[in-house]
């Protein structure tokens, strides 16, 4: 059964204050005062529940550092929350970074390969589809070079043909729509519709409010990094088209 | 820990496949391939014989086969130390896309030296057969090895696993690990006969050496021994010795891992 509760929710992240790292003074220092390097605390999320059972499609907006992607990391289990508790019950697909963790010497058909084992696939399986997902990529040839060779827009066509080869019962998708040309988009768009017609849930982030009208039934709007307001799809896209509106100038 | 364990063996098509690439990958356009990762301990056990066997007046056939094996063990520990220092880094793009527990990427190194630990005794036992003939083909003792590699690997993997976690939160680890192993080469019977330090009084070192257990039981069931010595099952107590420490970096890297997995990718 799938399902997703979070239930008060924070995260906070803790940076140094430079990106210098640490050298040798700072940690000799450190040892003897406790805060010789104060660190910055960013609160990526706060106080966030949310609530998703089966056949849901819910979809997350909000401008840029809302916590949108923060908040699907959480909900795939790759970031812990500080505080709060995290319920996902189900096999959980999640499809971002996605042009992310490919091993550059080994070739098309070796990556595609360990990356759904990855995904949880088995050899039996991937035998069976690894054909299709070839034939998906349309990359041919190229799936024999290794993947150092590839064009960013080849990368991005493999990693979607290979991620989205999976039946996921919790699917989470963050910005995914824009992999490729055109004419690959199109496809990816139809091969999104039917995966999320299959998962039993998903949660989708994107900045397309016209996809997410069409695909999700609620939305939920984020707002440094707290929960603004939720509702069907509509009324929140309306609300937060509103908001974003530039305040007209005054004569 | 056994829910651990499972997720560990239900992604292992993964890690599988990561490790046969990294050899592929490590070989992959070059002429000797697999070769060159015995090219080089041959070449020290060459050299080392040359100047070593003149210098002690020591056989040549039986130093080659000691040496050989004692570079090979000296080779893994080494690797599982410094490339499993990066093993996080190397695996951060999948640790931000999926919730895989982190002990595989520490294995996932440790498993490639293996492969080379392995074809390395290889190499050594060959040359131990070569030294002592029949003398050092014991049935009852080869038996023993895979008990040895298990020990080894287990080992291997901790080490990694600290090394790896301890970098993470400290960029230096890698150069300190450098400079120590450096120093332990020198104080680790593994290019001179383990008695020579006796002779000189210096038998604590071996005593307190943690990777000298380690060698006993690579190089005694093959005979690769100084000082025309058959080959022979190691003794309980070498085992016993061999088991603590790597029962105690095992805990060590469970700690570890039980305290700082969770926190790791904000580290990263």
């Amino acid at each position: 059964m799938a399902r997703i509760e979070l239930d008060g929710v924070s995260l906070t992240f803790r940076v140094r204050q430079d990106s210098k790292g640490l050298t040798w003074k700072d940690w000799v220092l450190g040892l003897v005062r406790r805060r010789a390097r104060p660190r910055i605390e960013i609160r990526a999320l706060q106080d966030v529940s949310l609530e998703v059972s089966r056949g849901e499609r819910v979809g997350i907006v909000g401008h840029n550092g809302a916590g949108k992607s923060t908040l699907l990391k959480v909900l795939a289990g790759i970031y812990p929350p500080t505080a709060g508790r995290r319920v996902v019950e189900g096999r959980i697909s999640s499809l971002f970074d996605i042009a992310l963790g490919f091993e550059s010497e080994a070739s098309g058909w070796e990556n595609i390969k360990f990356r759904s084992y990855l995904q949880g696939e088995t050899p039996g399986r991937v035998r069976r589809k690894i054909q299709a997902i070839a034939e998906f990529s349309e990359l041919g040839e190229f799936l024999n070079m290794p993947v150092r060779y590839y064009s960013a827009g080849m990368l991005v066509r493999l990693a979607f043909s290979i991620a989205t080869a999976i039946e996921p019962e919790v699917l989470l998708v963050d910005e995914v729509l824009s992999a490729g040309d055109l004419n690959f988009q199109h496809k990816a768009r139809a091969r999104m519709q039917e995966m999320m017609a299959k998962a039993h849930l998903f949660v989708m982030v994107s900045h397309d409010l016209d996809s997410l009208q069409k695909l999700c039934d609620r939305l939920v709007w984020m707002d440094h990094g707290r929960v603004r307001r939720t509702g069907p799809s509509a009324e929140i896209i309306a609300a937060y088209r509103e908001s974003a509106r530039p305040a007209p100038l005054a004569a | 820990m056994g829910a651990y364990c499972t997720a560990i063996w239900r992604c292992r098509y993964f890690w599988l496949a990561l490790v046969r690439m990294d050899l592929r990958a490590r070989y992959r356009g070059s002429v000797l391939g697999m070769g060159w990762s015995l090219l080089q301990p041959i070449a020290m056990t060459a050299i080392i014989c040359l100047v070593f066997c003149r210098l002690f007046h020591l056989p040549v056939a039986e130093m080659a086969a000691y040496v050989m094996v004692g570079l090979a063990c000296w080779n893994y520990i080494l690797t599982a130390m410094l490339a499993g220092c990066q093993c996080f880094f190397q695996g951060e793009s999948y640790i931000r896309q999926f919730p895989a527990p982190m002990a595989i990427y520490p294995l996932r190194t440790v498993l490639g030296a293996a492969f080379h630990l392995f074809l390395a005794l290889g190499v050594g036992f060959g040359l131990a057969l070569m030294a002592g003939g029949a003398r050092n083909w014991n049935p009852q003792a080869l038996l023993t090895l895979p008990a040895t590699f298990l020990l080894l690997l287990l080992a291997g993997w901790s080490l990694a696993t600290l090394a790896g976690l301890a970098t993470v939160f400290f960029r230096d680890t890698r150069h300190l690990a450098e400079v120590g192993f450096q120093v332990v080469f020198y104080l680790t019977p593994i290019f001179y006969p383990k008695d020579l330090l006796a002779s000189h009084g210096l038998t604590w070192i071996v005593d307190w050496n943690p990777l000298v257990p380690f060698l006993e039981l690579a190089r005694q069931p093959i005979g690769a021994m100084t000082g025309d010595v058959a080959a022979a099952v190691p003794g309980l107590d070498v085992f016993a010795r061999a088991a603590l420490v790597t029962l105690l970096l095992a805990s060590g890297a469970m700690f570890a891992l039980t305290r700082l997995e969770k926190r790791l990718i904000f580290h990263l």
